[in-house]
């Protein structure tokens, strides 16, 4: 994922300063890792420099100047074009877990790999719960819940693969040692 | 619970639900009203034979203003009143056949009632309030119809004297009674049909298969046998109550055994019918009929308790007729009136015997177009997956025929076994074949009409709509 | 802390089917506690053997420090109409009575006056926004609609414990998740102790705290491992 694509579209609605995108930033994506205020500026440098933002006034409130930014006709197409391309469907299986797991297996053995997944299960049930909790939370936004929805989806679904590599494997091993 | 409550909740129901309660009250009515024509006639006193000490012949006196000698003369009136008793049998029978009338969805109901925190108490007391107070309604309706009839029927011949006893009530005590005795069985019934639910909320749900039923209650006829004896061997005189509370007794044991039997016939049947069926039918009724080796008893019920008593009066028939022959030959005398007397008396049984087929059969279309509508899904289902509905058809009529037919020759045999047994005479009566195919034939052709309708139930229950329902 | 109910040394067969083989659960006033493991593992059991509908063969059923697994049917009976509240997949509205009259029922059967019983129906309904369906059949109802139905009818005598057996499997997401939130909202509110059983670890995550089961037994691993610990 793109910072600068998220920035474009955090544009769309108007013009916006710097650190008003940062605010914008975490508050939609809650569950997202913080934006850094360098990071920003860098990426508002570059798109300004691709022709995809303009500088569009300067304003002062008390502090330094803040120079707010406007979406160009280029960047409003760049930003469709991504928001209209498909996202190739998990083509590489990137996860650490994943890879733990497996070279668990190969170098460790079932037992140790099975430890280790019942550490991670626990690990995961927990963070479950967590994010259950944020997302019943009266206080709770759209953006919470949306965020929170996502996390836990996912880790459902490695709960889910956790527990059936573990018959699996254990199955297999009672083929081998009967 | 409050009082209203329980109204609510004992009311709440189908349309089914409903066709139950109204069947209870009629058939309770019924039953009331044959009851209560029994227990007028024995109310009549007097008209006991005398035979003076100078040998005259005499009469006592109380029953002389009765035109019919089945009124007038004491020895004849407590086979007058096992007539009525044998038809309130075979409508009490009718009656239990309707409280089984949508007892699936009712068990769901109650079940229901009892997760949200219903006693076994509440539950049976919700359940027999229905029926009890359907049967209550209907006791007091055949009050009512037999109070209105003594009216319209008070009717005298020209010599001034009663075609019937409307003269006169049985005493208070005995109508209340009479009364309560429908009400009473149905609750009894109705608590006992529920013991599932009763013992736990689940019991609907979960249910354990049991194997299929034995023969053993075929054991009950030969019982019954053995009872129709007894009188005969300790010597109880004819007529007299012993006697009749015997022959009362060793019917309704043989009955029972008919009934009871009829789950072995139905499952063995379903059996050879799942190994030895050609048809796609024959398999799918005999997969049904070990499902529910019940089914058989439960709609045949009060039809094969008909043809007992009907083969059994025939039997008996058979035997008078033989004995008038026997001492015509003997005394070259014909017994002329005797004979016409004592036939008399068997026809009149007859008659309410076949009054007791018609209305058991009437019992029995209710019940297959109930257990047709039950299955409708299943039906449905069938006809999706692309069973042509003759099928389904000829299903339904191996289903209801197959186990009939070989009932049905057990339930003559039951009654031409008593009727032999009662006649206990030296005369070997004939057994009258051509009465008894009438009687067997007459109830398997009013059975086809029952299925025939059963057929024109399960054609709108195969729509496929039933599968979108619910 | 002492357990609110807890089983000891549960034991349980369908004939010669055992279903639980020796469970031991505490779950404390308040207490959020989810049932999970696999198909067939007994949890729907042990969640019938804790409320008293289904009697235990061997071990204790502690409520209150009394051994409820010894009482008659009828006293178990009026402990659920009075301490606990019931919730099932589906199937436990009567379909004879108005939403209204199935939540009032518990109330009713208990001798309360009908006034007063719609009234306090009608409160928990609003509650869980379906206080316009009060006089629908549940058959007019949609699975979501039904099941806050039937979770406020759980809620009407301010149960100590909510046994819930997959309370929302017949629902979709965000159906279920209004169940739920509810369950839990109330629990929290009331200090209510949940039982909650389900086979979906998403659902589970409401709890505070899960006891896994396999094959009748307590699962520590939770996946089906035998720990040595």
């Amino acid at each position: 994922m793109s910072t600068s694509h998220v920035l474009l579209g955090l544009l769309a609605h108007g013009p916006r300063h710097g650190y008003d995108l940062k605010r914008a930033h975490d508050d939609r994506l809650p569950q997202a890792k913080p934006l850094a205020f360098g990071q920003v500026y860098a990426t508002l440098g570059r798109l300004e420099r691709d022709g995809l933002v303009e500088q569009s006034g300067q304003e002062r409130e008390g502090g330094p100047d803040r120079t707010s930014y406007a979406l160009t006709d280029t960047g409003r197409e760049r930003l469709d074009e991504w928001l209209a391309a498909v996202e190739p469907p998990a083509p590489y299986v990137t996860s650490t877990l994943f890879a733990k797991v497996v070279v668990g297996l190969l170098a460790a053995g079932v037992e140790a790999a099975s430890g280790y997944l019942v550490a991670q299960r626990a690990a995961h049930s927990t963070r479950l719960r967590e994010l259950t909790a944020i997302k019943t939370d009266a206080q709770a936004t759209v953006g919470d819940v949306i965020a929170a929805d996502y996390a836990i989806t996912h880790l459902d679904a490695d709960l889910r693969w956790m527990q059936t590599t573990l018959q699996r494997v254990s199955e297999l091993n009672r083929e081998v040692n009967p | 619970m409050r009082a209203g409550t329980l109204v609510r909740l004992a009311l709440a129901g189908t349309r089914t639900d409903h066709l139950r309660t109204t069947l209870t009250a009629a058939s309770s009515a019924l039953a009331a009203l044959a009851l209560l024509a029994a227990a007028t006639v024995l109310a009549i006193k007097g008209g006991a034979d005398v035979i003076g000490p100078d040998g005259s012949y005499s009469r006592t006196a109380g029953a002389e203003r009765y035109s019919s000698p089945y009124l007038h003369e004491a020895g004849l009136r407590p086979g007058v009143a096992a007539v009525f008793v044998v038809l309130s049998l075979l409508v009490l029978v009718l009656a239990g056949q309707c409280i089984r009338l949508g007892a699936p969805a009712r068990d769901r109901r109650l079940a229901a009632i009892r997760l949200a925190g219903a006693t076994p108490r509440q539950a049976v007391l919700i359940a027999s309030a229905e029926t009890v107070t359907a049967a209550v309604l209907g006791s007091v309706a055949g009050l009512g119809v037999y109070l209105l009839l003594r009216v319209l029927l008070d009717r005298r011949t020209k010599e001034g004297l009663l075609l019937l006893p409307t003269d006169l009530l049985p005493p208070a005590l005995t109508i209340i009674g009479l009364l309560l005795v429908v009400p009473v069985l149905a609750g009894l019934a109705g608590a006992f049909l529920l013991r599932r639910v009763v013992i736990s909320p689940l019991g609907v749900t979960r249910r354990t298969r049991s194997r299929g039923p034995l023969p053993w209650p075929g054991a009950l006829i030969a019982i019954g046998f053995v009872l129709f004896q007894v009188p005969g061997w300790v010597g109880l005189g004819i007529g007299g109550n012993g006697w009749a509370a015997m022959l009362a007794v060793g019917g309704v044991v043989c009955v029972l055994g008919v009934v009871l039997g009829t789950g072995w016939i139905t499952y063995t049947t379903g059996r050879l019918l799942r190994r030895f069926g050609a048809r796609p039918a024959m398999l799918l009724a005999g997969k049904r009929l070990i499902a529910d080796p019940w089914s058989g008893s439960r709609t045949l019920a009060a039809l094969l308790a008909s043809v007992v008593v009907g083969a059994a009066a025939l039997g008996v028939r058979a035997g008078f007729v033989a004995q008038f022959d026997a001492y015509e030959t003997m005394d070259g005398v014909s017994a002329g009136a005797d004979e016409g007397f004592y036939l008399g008396g068997v026809d009149l049984f007859l008659i309410a015997v076949a009054i007791g087929v018609v209305i058991s059969t009437a019992g029995t279309l209710v019940a297959l177009t109930e257990g047709i509508v039950a299955r409708r899904r299943s039906y449905a289902a069938l006809t999706a997956v692309g069973v042509p509905t003759a099928t389904l058809a000829e299903a339904v009529l191996w289903q209801v025929l197959s186990p009939l037919v070989p009932a049905l020759l057990v339930a003559l045999a039951t009654g031409v076994g008593a009727g032999q047994i009662y006649n206990m005479s030296d005369q070997a009566a004939t057994v009258p074949v051509g009465a008894l195919g009438l009687l067997g034939g007459g109830t398997l052709l009013m059975m086809l009409l029952a299925a025939g309708i059963g057929l024109l139930v399960l054609r709108s229950s195969t729509d496929l709509e039933e599968l979108r329902a619910g | 802390m002492t357990a609110l109910i807890s089983g000891t040394a549960l034991h349980h067969a369908y004939g010669p089917t055992p279903a639980l083989r020796g469970v031991d659960i505490e779950i404390g006033a308040g207490e959020v506690v989810a049932v999970t493991g696999p198909s067939g593992c007994g949890k729907s059991t042990l969640l019938h053997c804790l409320a008293g509908i289904l009697k235990v063969d061997a071990g204790e059923v502690r409520y209150r420090d009394q051994d409820i697994a010894l009482w008659s049917e009828a006293a178990r009976s009026r402990l659920r109409r009075t301490d606990f509240g019931m919730l099932f997949q589906f199937g436990q509205l009567v379909p004879e009575l108005t939403a209204g009259e199935n939540v009032a029922l518990p109330l009713l059967l208990g001798g309360a006056p009908r006034k007063q019983a719609r009234a306090t129906a009608a409160s928990w309904l609003e509650r869980f926004g379906v206080a316009e369906l009060a006089d629908k059949l549940p058959g007019t109802l949609s699975g979501g609609q039904q099941q806050r139905v039937a979770v406020a009818r759980a809620m009407v005598t301010e149960p100590q414990v909510l046994f819930a057996d997959e309370p929302t499997g017949a629902l979709d997401a965000l159906a279920g998740e209004r169940v739920l939130t509810a369950i839990v909202g109330v629990a929290r509110e009331r200090g209510m102790a949940v039982v909650l059983v389900t086979h979906d670890s998403q659902i589970a995550a409401y709890a505070d705290r899960e006891v896994a089961l396999r094959d009748g037994v307590v699962d520590a691993s939770g996946l089906g491992l035998r720990m040595s610990a």
